[in-house]
């Protein structure tokens, strides 16, 4: 893994600036510009299937779902398998929804007579319920990371956080890119033309594509 | 983690989210350890929750350019070839 990320910050147009001192290699991580190829290269594949697969009519899961979808999809592959996270995105993507029902267990408080009796250890014992709740939600949020122990799951949540903020990167680059390519027709709503063949690779002599890496 | 291992102790709690707060955006400008293990994974929470939601208005924004792909038109014919390299 190079910690070249000194570069990728650069282009960041945000107001983060993470100080990407490479004391662990993890932290550079997500932040390469190699990592950003891959998953842009990726993330146009997948959109390219959508496309292809979107002969759909507009009733189905809209197609903003399925971008969704396929841009996590191609950020979990971008995970090479690392992190736990992204193998469950991988393994189970319709579980996800049933997922999102289930109630976070609330841990049993003290009941009146134990609070009495012993503040300071019930302010503790309040703090780590509270921390306990918090830590269920943020283990809700991370895909597949329910049942995680706490320190496993604050490193997933930062490898997470790390994923999603390059995946955000890319896909409004990407966005910013149509929309200033499609600056006429964007919103147009023009007859959708169910013709199948959709791998027209129509000579405009235009190749702005960063090169796949 | 030798007998307790119900509970793991609170500098471990705390080293381990100190770790986290380095990612999230708004603790660079509090000083730092100024704010509590449960406000720091509040915070990690809330992030992640609108990070997730960003990708979702820009998959909105892509499905709507995407769509407005089908027509023939001079910027149509660039976004498929873009898409179909």
């Amino acid at each position: 893994m190079e910690a070249e990320s000194s570069t990728s910050n650069q282009q960041r147009k945000r107001k983060r600036s993470v100080s990407d001192t490479p004391d662990k290699p993890a932290q550079s991580t997500w932040r390469t510009d190699k990592e950003h190829r891959l998953y842009s290269s990726k993330l146009l594949e997948a959109l390219r299937r959508v496309r292809s697969g979107s002969t759909l009519p507009r009733t189905e899961p809209p197609r903003s779902r399925a971008i969704r979808e396929a841009a996590d999809r191609a950020l979990a592959i971008s995970a090479r398998g690392r992190s736990r996270w992204s193998r469950a995105i991988l393994s189970s993507r319709s579980i996800r929804l049933k997922s999102n029902r289930i109630r976070f267990p609330v841990p049993s408080r003290p009941n009146r007579t134990e609070l009495v009796r012993n503040q300071v250890a019930d302010r503790e014992k309040k703090k780590s319920v509270v921390l306990q709740r918090k830590a269920r939600v943020l283990g809700r949020l991370v895909p597949g990371c329910k049942k995680l122990s706490f320190p496993i799951l604050l490193e997933e949540a930062s490898d997470y956080i790390k994923a999603l903020e390059m995946q955000v990167k890319a896909m409004s680059a990407l966005t910013e890119i149509l929309s200033m390519i499609g600056g006429g027709t964007e919103g147009v709503p023009g007859p959708v033309q169910e013709s199948g063949a959709d791998t027209s690779t129509t000579s405009t002599g235009i190749n702005s594509l960063p090169p796949p890496a | 983690m030798s007998s307790r291992r119900s509970r793991i102790s609170e500098d471990e709690i705390n080293e381990l989210v100190s770790k986290l707060q380095s990612l999230l955006p708004e603790s660079r400008r509090r000083g730092s350890n100024r704010s509590s293990a449960t406000k720091l994974l509040k915070e990690t929470c809330n992030y992640i929750k609108s990070l997730q939601q960003e990708v979702d208005d820009l998959s909105d924004r892509l499905s709507d350019l995407m769509a407005g792909m089908d027509n023939n038109s001079v910027q149509a014919d660039i976004i498929r070839s873009l898409l179909s390299s």
